[in-house]
Protein backbone atom coordinates (compact mmCIF):
# COMPACT_ATOMS: atom_id res chain seq x y z
CA UNK A 1 0.00 0.00 0.00
CA UNK A 2 2.95 2.56 1.25
CA UNK A 3 4.78 1.24 -2.17
CA UNK A 4 1.12 2.55 -4.28
CA UNK A 5 1.09 5.59 -2.57
CA UNK A 6 4.48 6.29 -3.36
CA UNK A 7 4.40 5.83 -6.66
CA UNK A 8 1.09 8.20 -6.69
CA UNK A 9 3.11 10.79 -5.37
CA UNK A 10 5.83 9.92 -7.61
CA UNK A 11 3.86 10.23 -10.87
CA UNK A 12 2.18 13.44 -9.91
CA UNK A 13 5.03 14.81 -8.99
CA UNK A 14 6.00 14.26 -12.61
CA UNK A 15 3.32 15.36 -14.03
CA UNK A 16 3.92 18.95 -11.81
CA UNK A 17 7.05 19.59 -13.62
CA UNK A 18 7.53 21.24 -16.68
CA UNK A 19 8.72 19.70 -19.48
CA UNK A 20 11.56 21.32 -22.05
CA UNK A 21 13.58 19.83 -24.98
CA UNK A 22 17.50 19.57 -25.00
CA UNK A 23 19.63 21.25 -27.22
CA UNK A 24 22.97 18.93 -27.35
CA UNK A 25 23.74 16.94 -30.24
CA UNK A 26 26.01 15.02 -29.85
CA UNK A 27 26.27 11.48 -28.91
CA UNK A 28 29.71 11.19 -27.94
CA UNK A 29 31.32 14.79 -27.82
CA UNK A 30 30.43 17.05 -25.02
CA UNK A 31 30.40 20.48 -24.98
CA UNK A 32 30.58 23.07 -22.56
CA UNK A 33 26.78 23.69 -22.16
CA UNK A 34 25.52 22.06 -19.04
CA UNK A 35 22.37 20.60 -17.52
CA UNK A 36 20.15 23.42 -16.65
CA UNK A 37 19.79 23.18 -12.90
CA UNK A 38 17.23 21.32 -10.87
CA UNK A 39 16.61 19.67 -14.29
CA UNK A 40 16.80 16.01 -15.12
CA UNK A 41 17.05 14.81 -18.44
CA UNK A 42 15.70 11.13 -19.21
CA UNK A 43 17.41 9.55 -22.03
CA UNK A 44 17.24 6.22 -24.05
CA UNK A 45 19.36 5.68 -26.53
CA UNK A 46 21.26 2.79 -28.78
CA UNK A 47 24.20 1.89 -31.02
CA UNK A 48 23.84 -0.46 -33.38
CA UNK A 49 27.00 -1.56 -34.73
CA UNK A 50 26.70 -3.35 -38.23
CA UNK A 51 29.29 -5.99 -38.79
CA UNK A 52 31.84 -6.99 -41.29
CA UNK A 53 33.83 -10.37 -41.66
CA UNK A 54 34.17 -11.86 -38.22
CA UNK A 55 31.99 -9.37 -36.50
CA UNK A 56 28.23 -9.67 -35.68
CA UNK A 57 25.48 -7.63 -35.56
CA UNK A 58 24.96 -6.06 -32.21
CA UNK A 59 22.53 -3.50 -30.42
CA UNK A 60 23.50 -1.90 -27.43
CA UNK A 61 20.94 0.22 -25.61
CA UNK A 62 21.57 2.38 -22.53
CA UNK A 63 19.32 4.51 -20.54
CA UNK A 64 20.72 8.18 -18.84
CA UNK A 65 19.51 10.29 -16.28
CA UNK A 66 21.18 13.99 -15.89
CA UNK A 67 20.54 15.98 -13.27
CA UNK A 68 21.91 19.71 -12.83
CA UNK A 69 23.13 20.11 -9.75
CA UNK A 70 24.09 23.32 -9.89
CA UNK A 71 24.74 25.58 -13.30
CA UNK A 72 28.32 24.48 -13.24
CA UNK A 73 28.24 20.73 -11.72
CA UNK A 74 26.12 18.29 -14.30
CA UNK A 75 25.59 14.50 -13.12
CA UNK A 76 24.95 11.64 -14.93
CA UNK A 77 23.89 7.72 -14.50
CA UNK A 78 23.94 5.49 -16.82
CA UNK A 79 22.66 1.63 -17.36
CA UNK A 80 23.83 -0.28 -20.10
CA UNK A 81 23.23 -3.66 -22.22
CA UNK A 82 23.86 -5.12 -25.39
CA UNK A 83 22.37 -8.20 -27.66
CA UNK A 84 24.90 -9.70 -30.18
CA UNK A 85 23.25 -11.80 -33.24
CA UNK A 86 23.71 -15.31 -32.86
CA UNK A 87 24.83 -14.92 -28.81
CA UNK A 88 22.73 -13.46 -26.09
CA UNK A 89 21.70 -10.48 -24.34
CA UNK A 90 23.31 -8.82 -21.68
CA UNK A 91 23.48 -6.21 -18.75
CA UNK A 92 27.21 -4.55 -18.98
CA UNK A 93 27.25 -2.31 -16.33
CA UNK A 94 26.86 1.06 -14.79
CA UNK A 95 28.38 4.23 -14.84
CA UNK A 96 27.91 7.30 -12.99
CA UNK A 97 29.94 10.60 -14.14
CA UNK A 98 30.58 14.37 -13.19
CA UNK A 99 30.91 17.53 -15.26
CA UNK A 100 32.37 20.25 -13.80
CA UNK A 101 32.84 24.14 -15.69
CA UNK A 102 35.27 25.92 -13.31
CA UNK A 103 34.78 29.20 -15.20
CA UNK A 104 32.04 31.68 -14.62
CA UNK A 105 32.13 33.53 -18.06
CA UNK A 106 31.91 32.41 -21.49
CA UNK A 107 35.23 32.64 -22.96
CA UNK A 108 37.12 31.93 -26.61
CA UNK A 109 37.89 28.99 -25.31
CA UNK A 110 35.29 27.05 -22.27
CA UNK A 111 37.27 23.92 -20.55
CA UNK A 112 34.93 21.85 -18.54
CA UNK A 113 36.52 18.76 -16.37
CA UNK A 114 35.24 15.40 -16.64
CA UNK A 115 35.24 12.26 -14.12
CA UNK A 116 33.35 9.16 -14.43
CA UNK A 117 33.74 5.78 -12.68
CA UNK A 118 32.70 3.10 -14.98
CA UNK A 119 32.02 -0.60 -13.75
CA UNK A 120 31.55 -2.64 -16.66
CA UNK A 121 32.17 -5.96 -18.45
CA UNK A 122 34.24 -6.29 -21.48
CA UNK A 123 30.67 -6.97 -23.46
CA UNK A 124 29.96 -3.23 -22.99
CA UNK A 125 29.79 -1.61 -26.68
CA UNK A 126 27.57 1.72 -26.49
CA UNK A 127 31.09 3.00 -26.84
CA UNK A 128 30.06 6.44 -25.05
CA UNK A 129 33.53 7.45 -26.02
CA UNK A 130 36.03 5.34 -27.34
CA UNK A 131 39.49 5.12 -25.13
CA UNK A 132 42.52 2.63 -25.99
CA UNK A 133 41.85 0.25 -29.01
CA UNK A 134 38.15 0.51 -28.80
CA UNK A 135 35.78 -2.58 -27.50
CA UNK A 136 35.90 -6.08 -28.76
CA UNK A 137 33.80 -6.69 -31.20
CA UNK A 138 34.40 -10.42 -32.50
CA UNK A 139 34.25 -12.38 -29.07
CA UNK A 140 31.60 -13.83 -27.77
CA UNK A 141 29.60 -12.26 -24.52
CA UNK A 142 29.96 -15.26 -22.36
CA UNK A 143 33.54 -14.80 -22.39
CA UNK A 144 32.92 -10.78 -22.30
CA UNK A 145 30.94 -10.83 -19.28
CA UNK A 146 33.31 -12.48 -17.47
CA UNK A 147 35.66 -9.81 -17.84
CA UNK A 148 35.07 -6.52 -15.02
CA UNK A 149 36.51 -3.41 -16.08
CA UNK A 150 36.64 -0.86 -13.39
CA UNK A 151 37.42 1.84 -14.53
CA UNK A 152 38.14 5.87 -13.66
CA UNK A 153 38.10 7.70 -17.13
CA UNK A 154 38.58 11.82 -16.91
CA UNK A 155 38.16 14.30 -20.20
CA UNK A 156 39.49 17.52 -20.54
CA UNK A 157 36.15 19.66 -22.52
CA UNK A 158 37.07 22.07 -24.69
CA UNK A 159 34.11 24.13 -26.23
CA UNK A 160 33.68 27.29 -28.18
CA UNK A 161 30.78 28.57 -29.73
CA UNK A 162 31.52 30.64 -32.52
CA UNK A 163 28.92 32.41 -34.87
CA UNK A 164 26.52 30.07 -33.98
CA UNK A 165 28.61 27.11 -34.77
CA UNK A 166 29.80 25.37 -31.57
CA UNK A 167 32.90 23.50 -32.17
CA UNK A 168 34.18 21.19 -29.20
CA UNK A 169 37.09 18.53 -28.87
CA UNK A 170 36.88 15.95 -25.93
CA UNK A 171 40.39 14.60 -24.72
CA UNK A 172 40.24 11.18 -22.59
CA UNK A 173 42.47 9.61 -20.09
CA UNK A 174 41.07 6.29 -18.42
CA UNK A 175 43.18 4.01 -15.92
CA UNK A 176 41.42 0.29 -15.47
CA UNK A 177 41.80 -1.15 -12.18
CA UNK A 178 40.89 -3.96 -13.21
CA UNK A 179 43.97 -5.12 -15.64
CA UNK A 180 47.09 -4.25 -16.00
CA UNK A 181 46.30 -1.68 -19.52
CA UNK A 182 48.25 1.13 -18.45
CA UNK A 183 46.84 4.82 -19.10
CA UNK A 184 44.11 4.37 -22.26
CA UNK A 185 43.73 7.72 -24.33
CA UNK A 186 41.02 8.49 -26.66
CA UNK A 187 39.94 12.26 -28.41
CA UNK A 188 36.88 13.17 -29.71
CA UNK A 189 35.89 16.02 -31.48
CA UNK A 190 32.66 17.73 -32.99
CA UNK A 191 30.86 20.98 -34.64
CA UNK A 192 27.16 21.86 -34.93
CA UNK A 193 24.84 24.52 -36.20
CA UNK A 194 21.10 24.81 -35.46
CA UNK A 195 19.39 25.18 -38.89
CA UNK A 196 17.22 27.82 -38.49
CA UNK A 197 18.76 30.86 -36.54
CA UNK A 198 15.72 32.77 -35.65
CA UNK A 199 12.62 30.92 -33.77
CA UNK A 200 9.36 31.50 -35.45
CA UNK A 201 6.56 32.78 -33.05
CA UNK A 202 4.02 29.45 -33.33
CA UNK A 203 4.48 25.97 -32.17
CA UNK A 204 5.82 24.11 -34.82
CA UNK A 205 7.44 20.77 -35.03
CA UNK A 206 8.99 21.08 -39.11
CA UNK A 207 10.34 24.64 -38.34
CA UNK A 208 13.93 25.14 -39.23
CA UNK A 209 14.79 26.01 -35.61
CA UNK A 210 13.98 22.36 -34.27
CA UNK A 211 16.98 20.91 -36.18
CA UNK A 212 20.23 21.24 -34.92
CA UNK A 213 23.04 19.03 -37.81
CA UNK A 214 26.50 18.06 -37.20
CA UNK A 215 29.22 16.00 -37.18
CA UNK A 216 31.50 14.24 -34.59
CA UNK A 217 34.69 12.05 -35.38
CA UNK A 218 36.07 10.19 -32.39
CA UNK A 219 38.45 7.26 -31.71
CA UNK A 220 41.08 5.32 -29.39
CA UNK A 221 44.70 6.77 -29.43
CA UNK A 222 46.09 3.88 -27.99
CA UNK A 223 47.54 3.71 -24.45
CA UNK A 224 51.18 3.92 -22.41
CA UNK A 225 52.02 0.64 -23.26
CA UNK A 226 51.20 1.52 -27.34
CA UNK A 227 50.38 5.01 -27.82
CA UNK A 228 49.07 5.57 -31.58
CA UNK A 229 46.07 5.14 -34.25
CA UNK A 230 47.30 1.50 -35.01
CA UNK A 231 44.68 -1.55 -34.41
CA UNK A 232 42.24 0.95 -32.42
CA UNK A 233 38.66 1.89 -33.41
CA UNK A 234 37.72 5.36 -35.42
CA UNK A 235 34.23 6.80 -36.68
CA UNK A 236 33.47 9.79 -38.19
CA UNK A 237 29.73 10.23 -37.82
CA UNK A 238 27.07 13.03 -38.74
CA UNK A 239 24.87 13.80 -36.53
CA UNK A 240 20.90 15.49 -36.51
CA UNK A 241 18.71 16.26 -33.70
CA UNK A 242 15.21 16.91 -33.80
CA UNK A 243 13.02 18.94 -31.54
CA UNK A 244 9.93 16.60 -31.36
CA UNK A 245 8.19 19.01 -29.03
CA UNK A 246 9.17 21.64 -26.10
CA UNK A 247 9.81 18.08 -23.63
CA UNK A 248 11.84 15.95 -26.37
CA UNK A 249 14.08 15.05 -28.68
CA UNK A 250 15.46 13.02 -31.20
CA UNK A 251 19.13 12.48 -32.16
CA UNK A 252 20.21 10.14 -35.09
CA UNK A 253 23.59 9.29 -36.03
CA UNK A 254 25.66 7.13 -38.58
CA UNK A 255 28.51 6.71 -37.81
CA UNK A 256 31.54 5.60 -40.62
CA UNK A 257 34.24 3.14 -39.69
CA UNK A 258 37.38 4.31 -40.41
CA UNK A 259 39.27 1.39 -39.33
CA UNK A 260 39.15 -2.14 -39.70
CA UNK A 261 38.82 -2.56 -36.06
CA UNK A 262 35.46 -0.26 -36.33
CA UNK A 263 32.06 -1.75 -37.13
CA UNK A 264 31.82 -0.31 -41.51
CA UNK A 265 28.35 1.53 -40.05
CA UNK A 266 27.28 2.33 -36.49
CA UNK A 267 23.95 3.54 -36.09
CA UNK A 268 22.69 5.45 -33.33
CA UNK A 269 19.39 6.91 -32.11
CA UNK A 270 18.40 8.64 -29.15
CA UNK A 271 15.12 9.79 -27.36
CA UNK A 272 15.28 12.53 -24.20
CA UNK A 273 12.52 13.89 -21.93
CA UNK A 274 13.61 16.93 -19.65
CA UNK A 275 11.88 17.69 -16.60
CA UNK A 276 12.28 21.01 -15.61
CA UNK A 277 12.89 21.96 -12.15
CA UNK A 278 12.65 18.61 -11.10
CA UNK A 279 14.77 19.70 -8.07
CA UNK A 280 12.93 21.65 -6.80
CA UNK A 281 9.71 19.70 -7.16
CA UNK A 282 11.53 16.58 -5.08
CA UNK A 283 12.76 19.30 -2.19
CA UNK A 284 9.26 20.62 -2.16
CA UNK A 285 7.76 16.57 -1.56
CA UNK A 286 10.40 15.94 1.21
CA UNK A 287 9.52 19.72 3.05
CA UNK A 288 12.98 21.21 2.17
CA UNK A 289 12.94 24.39 1.18
CA UNK A 290 13.77 24.31 -2.75
CA UNK B 1 -23.34 33.59 -5.80
CA UNK B 2 -21.43 33.76 -9.40
CA UNK B 3 -19.95 37.52 -8.79
CA UNK B 4 -18.92 36.01 -4.97
CA UNK B 5 -16.88 32.88 -6.89
CA UNK B 6 -15.60 35.87 -9.42
CA UNK B 7 -14.18 38.01 -6.36
CA UNK B 8 -12.73 34.80 -4.76
CA UNK B 9 -10.97 34.11 -8.22
CA UNK B 10 -9.42 37.76 -8.70
CA UNK B 11 -8.33 37.72 -4.91
CA UNK B 12 -6.60 34.76 -5.14
CA UNK B 13 -5.13 35.42 -8.54
CA UNK B 14 -3.47 38.64 -7.21
CA UNK B 15 -3.34 36.50 -3.74
CA UNK B 16 -1.20 34.08 -6.00
CA UNK B 17 0.59 36.96 -8.15
CA UNK B 18 2.20 39.09 -5.35
CA UNK B 19 2.87 35.89 -3.54
CA UNK B 20 5.15 34.03 -6.46
CA UNK B 21 6.23 37.49 -7.72
CA UNK B 22 9.94 38.60 -6.85
CA UNK B 23 9.18 41.81 -5.24
CA UNK B 24 12.43 42.17 -3.11
CA UNK B 25 14.66 41.37 -6.20
CA UNK B 26 18.37 42.59 -6.12
CA UNK B 27 20.72 42.09 -9.02
CA UNK B 28 24.24 40.71 -7.62
CA UNK B 29 26.17 44.25 -8.20
CA UNK B 30 29.13 42.08 -9.74
CA UNK B 31 27.53 40.95 -12.10
CA UNK B 32 28.19 43.56 -15.15
CA UNK B 33 28.45 43.64 -18.72
CA UNK B 34 31.69 44.82 -19.90
CA UNK B 35 31.71 47.93 -21.89
CA UNK B 36 31.76 46.83 -25.16
CA UNK B 37 29.25 44.27 -24.77
CA UNK B 38 26.95 46.90 -23.21
CA UNK B 39 26.75 48.91 -25.96
CA UNK B 40 25.59 46.24 -28.97
CA UNK B 41 22.44 47.37 -30.33
CA UNK B 42 19.78 44.80 -31.13
CA UNK B 43 20.36 43.52 -34.85
CA UNK B 44 16.81 42.91 -34.59
CA UNK B 45 15.05 46.48 -33.38
CA UNK B 46 14.09 46.83 -36.83
CA UNK B 47 12.33 43.56 -37.31
CA UNK B 48 9.60 43.91 -34.03
CA UNK B 49 7.43 40.89 -35.17
CA UNK B 50 10.06 38.82 -33.76
CA UNK B 51 9.71 39.23 -30.11
CA UNK B 52 6.83 36.75 -30.86
CA UNK B 53 9.47 34.13 -31.04
CA UNK B 54 11.21 35.16 -28.27
CA UNK B 55 8.05 35.08 -26.46
CA UNK B 56 8.45 31.44 -27.41
CA UNK B 57 12.08 30.59 -26.32
CA UNK B 58 11.07 32.63 -23.27
CA UNK B 59 8.37 30.34 -22.08
CA UNK B 60 10.50 27.33 -23.21
CA UNK B 61 13.71 28.08 -21.67
CA UNK B 62 13.16 30.91 -18.96
CA UNK B 63 9.63 31.18 -17.36
CA UNK B 64 10.03 27.76 -15.42
CA UNK B 65 12.41 30.48 -13.04
CA UNK B 66 11.29 34.05 -14.19
CA UNK B 67 7.42 33.02 -14.11
CA UNK B 68 5.62 33.33 -17.42
CA UNK B 69 4.88 37.11 -17.51
CA UNK B 70 8.84 37.29 -15.92
CA UNK B 71 7.82 38.90 -12.62
CA UNK B 72 10.50 36.15 -10.87
CA UNK B 73 9.76 33.94 -8.31
CA UNK B 74 11.02 34.54 -4.52
CA UNK B 75 11.48 30.73 -4.22
CA UNK B 76 14.03 30.52 -7.11
CA UNK B 77 15.67 33.71 -6.52
CA UNK B 78 14.85 34.52 -9.95
CA UNK B 79 15.00 38.33 -11.02
CA UNK B 80 12.13 40.24 -11.61
CA UNK B 81 12.28 41.48 -15.18
CA UNK B 82 9.46 43.88 -15.41
CA UNK B 83 11.71 46.23 -12.66
CA UNK B 84 12.93 49.29 -13.74
CA UNK B 85 16.42 48.11 -12.44
CA UNK B 86 16.47 45.14 -15.49
CA UNK B 87 14.30 47.37 -18.06
CA UNK B 88 16.76 50.13 -17.54
CA UNK B 89 19.54 48.05 -18.96
CA UNK B 90 20.31 48.29 -22.42
CA UNK B 91 19.92 45.58 -24.83
CA UNK B 92 23.62 44.34 -24.78
CA UNK B 93 24.00 44.01 -21.25
CA UNK B 94 20.83 42.06 -21.65
CA UNK B 95 21.83 39.99 -24.34
CA UNK B 96 24.99 39.47 -22.45
CA UNK B 97 23.54 38.31 -19.40
CA UNK B 98 21.64 35.69 -21.40
CA UNK B 99 24.80 34.97 -22.90
CA UNK B 100 27.18 34.33 -19.99
CA UNK B 101 24.83 33.70 -17.12
CA UNK B 102 25.82 34.52 -13.39
CA UNK B 103 26.32 30.55 -12.62
CA UNK B 104 27.37 31.17 -9.07
CA UNK B 105 23.78 32.73 -8.27
CA UNK B 106 21.78 30.08 -10.59
CA UNK B 107 21.39 31.70 -13.58
CA UNK B 108 22.89 29.41 -15.95
CA UNK B 109 24.18 30.10 -19.62
CA UNK B 110 22.10 30.46 -22.74
CA UNK B 111 25.22 31.00 -25.03
CA UNK B 112 23.76 26.97 -26.47
CA UNK B 113 20.90 29.34 -28.57
CA UNK B 114 21.73 30.88 -31.66
CA UNK B 115 23.13 34.17 -31.25
CA UNK B 116 20.02 35.69 -32.87
CA UNK B 117 17.68 34.13 -31.26
CA UNK B 118 19.15 35.89 -27.54
CA UNK B 119 18.29 38.65 -29.44
CA UNK B 120 14.92 37.76 -29.45
CA UNK B 121 14.74 36.97 -25.96
CA UNK B 122 16.25 40.60 -25.27
CA UNK B 123 12.94 41.66 -27.87
CA UNK B 124 10.47 39.75 -25.52
CA UNK B 125 12.06 40.85 -21.87
CA UNK B 126 11.23 44.16 -23.38
CA UNK B 127 7.80 43.73 -23.59
CA UNK B 128 7.14 42.53 -20.19
CA UNK B 129 5.43 45.06 -18.40
CA UNK B 130 4.21 45.01 -14.56
CA UNK B 131 0.70 44.92 -14.42
CA UNK B 132 0.46 48.52 -12.58
CA UNK B 133 2.45 50.03 -15.88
Amino acid sequence: MAFRAWILALSLLLLGVRCRAQESLFFVTYTHHMEEPGNLEVETSSATGIPRDGQQLYFAPYVEFEYGVTARWTSEVYLEGQSTAGDNAVFTGWRWENRYKPMDREHWINPVLYLEYEDLNEASRIQKEVEGGGPDLTSRNALLTSQRDRELESKLILSRDYRDWNISENFIVAKNFSKSEGLEFGYSFGASRPVGRIASGTNCRFCRENFIIGAEMYGGLGSTLGFGVTGTTHYIAPVMSWMLSDSSNLRLSTGFGLTHESNPVLIRVGYSYELQGFGSKISKFFGRRP
Amino acid sequence: MKAFIAGLGLIVTCGAYLFTQHLNYQPDRNWRAPETAASRANPLSARPETAAGGRKLFLRNCAECHGNNGAGMATKHSADLQLPIVQRQSDGTLFWKITNGNPAHGMPSWSKLPELQRWQLVQFIRTLKSPSD
